[in-house]
Parts: structure tokens; C-alpha cells; sequence
């Protein structure tokens, strides 16, 4: 059940990054799941030594449903000044992926780099990248179920049993059979006793 | 090796053959600085192979962000790095006003004290990795030389921003407010004492001969395991590298700034920490030429009463501010449709946010591009052939945030 504090899915969430594609320096190319490796292959024999991140969008109304962002990075050119090399060193790639078979070759043989990342991505969004020598979850518990930045993954996560709390500390601690301050559950009982005959004495 | 792939519950040693041993570093070691546990295989006292383990301070703070205003979601974004808080306000600030079209409207004024803030928490971030990292060393009293010095920085952002470690003062479209009577005072006697201070640290530290044996040759990172590692920062510009975001894709008027970038080609722990050391230097350098700029006084905010609120003095005046209050208070303003990457130059590395909106008044996604995580990683190639003991100092020079890290 969704949490309450959950916004509604905004409408408009299509295709945000196809409105206005040069907002930043960087040059935006969007492939298939069948052509990215090989693309990003290319790229890198072109300089883009560095793959710089590796994120995931959800747009649940949309197929392909996710969107795998690459940041590549040209690493001579960043190096000097962008103004006296002229040319963007910086590439992002968008590669959609179906919700129904949300696999992608893995990246990590090309990019060291790319093990966390991809573990990230299958552990928030629940993308399988094939290949990975050790695809599992890296921020949520390993016995953790669903993959929360999915934009139908509750807020607050999902609804489960929560033992009651305490109502009054003492009692909780003579039930569970730890009395506080030391003192063992016997001698509790008898001040207990004691109390209530002397209580009984005063009222008689 | 399979038994390191399950991550095993609390036992210290996990498994004992003949030769190796896997044991379990963390997650409450003293020395990681966080929480971080590292699964390792070793032999005697050297490391075969080392896995980090990472996710303890996992927050959810990027599914947070979504469920907020644009300008609430700064407040969480903020405590990510929380060594340099003004280094995520400013990345996620700088991305959004790329997204509202509003870059070149932010008041001059306005990106020099950006800029002077994110070079103060550079200096302050730097502090705290030189002062545990001291620790790492046993050389205890590092950490109140570093610290003292950091506590005055805390004392500018508690000026400016009302809190010491999240003052929240850098916001979408300029800062919130001008600098308060006496701030320059107290930041002129900073800038006057920093030097000397780094004359003591310097003294104390760069030519011991202790701190030399304990970290020349330690944590070797070589350039090409670096690139491979996708490492930024000090990390990277110890192995030979001079890539900074602030020289590469200048941002908040960086161009206007006379520094150097300092490089090492060693790559080891004493190369990362040489470079600190001249980055701070270089701070110094930046905070000195914007103090030069502070004195002529000029707007904060960008002008713009769908993006920024008018002046409180003006509720009672104008009904058209009372309403633009309203409206920024109770539902935020909206962000054209659209996605955005935008990087600055973090203490440890290029800090980047992939931001998309989708044209309402939160924004759909907010992907961190987290340096800590990145360095962190390299671990897994520094740490073999190390000792233990080596591999703590390696660990501090990484100079991870877990904050940063987990998210």
C-alpha cells in the first residue's frame, strides 16, 4: 500500500530529456540496449577514458520504462581548459530498458568503475546487468525485497508488522523478566507485595 | 574467492584454512572513518585480497529529494557530503538555475561568496581528513591544530547561515541573505591566520620522518588503475593527473580566479597527502582574491519573485510579493521540463548531480554522482600486497564521506 506521503506520479513524465536537449555542455546520445555496449566501446577507443557515472531514471508510463544514463569523460581534453580546446569533453548516453526484461550487458570488463554502479542500479531499480561477477544488492540489506527508487516503491517503504512498544517501562521490563536497576525479578515482586500490605494496613 | 561474496553477519574471523584468513574490518572500526566494513583475505599480516563493504549509512536521501520542493530537497542534499555541505548546496543549486534558464542572472556578488564558501569548506573538509588522519598515525595533537582552524570556518557559516554544519546558505537562484555585520572582520583574521597555521602543520608533519615511513610507498594507486577506477580529486591529481572541474568547466565565475592546481606523480598516500596540503594553499589563494571583490555591496538573489521570494519587509507593502510568498511557501515553484548534468570541483573530487525534471514543483530524479564512492573503490586495488596496519592509512588518504557514500 502506498504511503500517503508519496506525491502522485506527475503526467508529464515522459521524456524529459528529449524537450531540451543542450541545456549543459554535454553531447546527448540515446542507443538501444542491443547497441550500448558497443557504443560505449567506440567511445571509449575515442578518448572517453573515463566513465564518469552510471545512473538510472524511472519513467513508469513510458516503454522502455528505465532510463540507464552513462557520464563519459574525455580525459586529455578535460584536462586543459574547455575554452582553448573548443570541443565538449563530456558525453552522456541514455539507453532505455523494458520493464519487462530489464537486462543490459554489464559494463565493468570496459570500467572497473562501473562494478558499484551497477550493483546500485539493480539494487534501487531492479536493471539486471549481465555480466557483472557479482551482481548483488550494495545499499539496502541483502534479504531486502522490491527496489526502492522505482517510482511505485512507497516513501516509507513497505507496510509491515511492527511489534507494539512498551506502554510503562517497568512493566515491559517484569514481563520480559529484567528488572531495571539490577535488582532481581524476586526481590521486585516482594516490594511489590510489601507495598500493597502496608497500602492495605494504611486504609484499614 | 566465494566466501567473500556473503556478507557475513558479526563474527571477527570468519574462516581459518592453512594460510589465509578472511576477517572482517568494521563497520565500527575506529580507523574507516564511518562506517565502513572491509572483508579481507589475508596472509599473516598481508592483504590478499580486499572487498569494501558499503550501504550501513544508506539513507534513501535521493528518493527523499523527490518527495520534496525543489528547495526543500537542497536540505537533504546538503547533509550527504556533511564535511562540505556547501559543496552539494552549491552543485544542486547551480544544476537547478541550469534548468530554470537563470545561470547568468545570478548577481556577481552572489557567486564571489559561493565561491568563497566552497573554498572555506574545502579548507574545513581537508581539516578533518588531515586531523583523523593524524589519528590514524598516532599523532594526536594534529587534531586540535585542525580542528581549531576548522572551528572558525564553522563559526563563518554559523554567520552567514545560522547553523555551524548545515547552514543551508547557498539556495536555487543566490544565497539567502548578505553576509551579516562583522563577518569580514572575523574572515580577514582567518585568512591572516591561516598561513602561519600552515606553517605549524607543515612543520609538524610534512617532514617527519615518522609520518614519511608510514606513508611513502603506502596505498600505491597507479595512474592508469586510477582512470580505470574512475578516481577525481586529489586522488587522481596524486597520480599525475591536473583535473579539476574549476579549470575544466568553470562554474560560478571559477575563470575570474587566479590557483594553481597541484599535482604529484608518486600516487601513493604521501603524494595524495602533499596535494591536500597545496590545495589548501590554494584555497587560501582563491579566498584572499574574492575577500578583494566583498567590499562593494550588490544584490544576493537572483531577481526573480517566481524563483526567489521578495524581501520580507515588502509582505506588508505589495500585495503581488505577499502572494509570490505565498505561492514559493506553500508549492514551490516549478522547473521546465527537462534533464541536466552539473559537476563542481567537491574536496574530493568532481561532485556531480544528474537532475531531471519533469516540469513540477519536485524534482523527478536527483542522481548523485558521489567522488567518495568512486575513490572509495580503488581500495580494492590499493589494498593487496598492503599490511593492515597500512592499509588504515590508505583508507584515510582515500578520504571517503560515508554520508556521501551511501546516500
Amino acid at each position: 500500500m502506498p504511503s500517503t506521503q508519496s506525491p502522485p506520479i506527475a503526467g508529464a513524465a515522459i521524456d524529459p530529456p528529449s524537450l531540451r536537449p543542450a541545456i549543459d555542455d554535454a553531447v546527448i546520445e540515446r542507443v538501444d540496449v542491443l547497441g550500448v555496449r558497443a557504443r560505449l566501446e567506440a567511445l571509449k577507443n575515442e578518448g572517453f577514458t573515463m566513465l564518469l557515472d552510471l545512473g538510472a531514471v524511472d519513467y513508469p508510463q513510458r516503454a522502455p520504462r528505465f532510463d540507464v544514463v552513462y557520464h563519459l569523460l574525455k580525459m586529455p581534453d578535460a584536462v586543459a581548459s574547455v575554452a582553448a580546446v573548443g570541443t565538449p569533453a563530456r558525453v552522456r548516453v541514455l539507453c532505455g530498458v523494458d520493464a519487462a526484461d530489464p537486462h543490459l550487458p554489464s559494463v565493468v570488463d570496459l570500467w572497473r568503475s562501473a562494478d558499484w554502479a551497477e550493483r546500485e542500479v539493480w539494487d534501487l531499480f531492479g536493471i539486471v546487468f549481465d555480466g557483472h561477477p557479482d551482481l548483488r544488492r550494495i545499499q539496502m540489506p541483502q534479504e531486502w525485497e522490491g527496489h526502492p527508487l522505482r517510482k511505485d516503491y512507497p516513501l516509507r517503504g513497505p507496510e509491515r508488522d511492527r511489534s507494539p512498544r512498551p506502554s510503562f517501562a517497568l512493566k515491559s521490563n517484569v514481563q520480559a523478566g529484567t528488572p531495571p536497576s539490577g535488582r532481581t525479578l524476586e526481590a521486585l515482586q516482594e516490594q511489590i507485595k510489601r507495598a500493597a500490605a502496608r497500602d492495605g494496613a494504611a486504609h484499614e | 574467492m566465494s566466501s567473500l561474496s556473503a556478507t557475513p553477519l558479526t563474527p571477527e574471523i570468519v574462516t581459518q584454512d592453512g594460510n589465509s584468513m578472511v576477517l572482517s574490518m568494521g563497520p565500527q572500526h575506529p580507523s574507516t572513518h564511518g562506517v565502513l566494513q572491509v572483508m579481507l583475505e589475508i596472509e599473516g599480516e598481508t592483504v590478499v585480497k580486499a572487498e569494501p563493504e558499503i550501504g550501513y549509512l544508506h539513507t534513501g536521501i535521493e528518493k527523499s529529494a523527490e518527495n520534496l520542493f525543489w528547495s526543500q530537497a537542497q536540505t537533504v542534499i546538503e547533509r550527504m557530503d556533511y564535511l562540505a555541505p556547501e559543496s552539494n548546496a552549491l552543485c544542486y543549486a547551480l544544476a537547478v538555475e541550469k534548468l530554470l534558464g537563470v545561470t547568468d542572472a545570478i548577481p556577481k556578488r552572489a557567486q564571489a561568496i559561493r565561491v568563497l564558501f566552497a573554498e572555506l569548506t574545502r579548507i574545513a573538509s581537508h581539516c578533518v581528513w588531515l586531523g583523523t588522519g593524524g589519528i590514524d598515525l598516532g599523532a594526536l595533537s594534529v587534531f586540535f591544530y585542525t580542528f581549531d582552524l576548522r572551528e572558525n570556518i564553522l563559526d563563518l557559516q554559523e554567520a552567514a547561515g545560522g547553523a555551524r554544519m548545515h547552514p543551508n546558505y547557498v539556495r536555487i537562484g543566490g544565497l539567502n541573505g548578505d553576509l551579516p555585520d562583522g563577518f569580514l572582520a572575523k574572515l580577514d583574521a582567518l585568512i591572516e591566520k591561516f598561513p602561519g597555521r600552515m606553517r605549524d602543520l607543515r612543520g609538524l608533519l610534512q617532514a617527519n620522518p615518522i609520518l614519511q615511513d608510514r606513508m611513502i610507498d603506502v596505498g600505491v594507486l597507479s595512474l592508469d588503475e586510477a582512470l580505470q577506477w574512475n578516481c577525481t580529486g586529489p586522488t587522481l591529481r596524486a597520480c599525475g593527473v591536473a583535473y579539476d572541474v574549476r579549470r575544466a568547466f568553470p562554474y560560478s565565475s571559477y575563470e575570474e580566479y587566479e590557483f594553481d592546481i597541484p599535482t604529484r606523480t608518486e600516487g601513493d598516500a604521501y603524494a595524495r597527502f602533499l596535494v591536500r596540503l597545496d590545495e589548501m594553499e590554494e584555497s587560501h589563494r582563491i579566498i584572499k582574491q574574492v575577500r578583494a571583490k566583498l567590499d562593494t555591496p550588490g544584490p544576493v538573489l537572483v531577481d526573480d519573485p517566481k524563483i526567489a521570494a521578495p524581501p520580507k519587509e515588502t509582505i506588508a507593502l505589495s500585495m503581488e510579493a505577499l502572494i509570490h510568498h505565498f505561492k514559493i511557501v506553500s508549492e514551490g515553484f516549478r522547473v521546465p521540463p527537462g534533464d541536466v548534468y552539473h559537476a563542481v570541483e567537491g574536496p574530493r573530487g568532481e561532485l556531480g548531480f544528474y537532475i531531471v525534471s519533469d516540469g513540477g514543483n519536485r524534482p523527478y530524479r536527483v542522481r548523485t554522482r558521489p567522488p567518495s564512492m568512486y575513490n572509495l573503490q580503488a581500495l580494492k586495488s590499493i589494498a593487496p600486497g598492503n599490511l593492515i596496519a597500512d592499509l588504515v592509512v590508505s583508507i584515510g588518504s582515500l578520504d571517503p564521506v560515508f554520508g556521501e557514500v551511501d546516500r
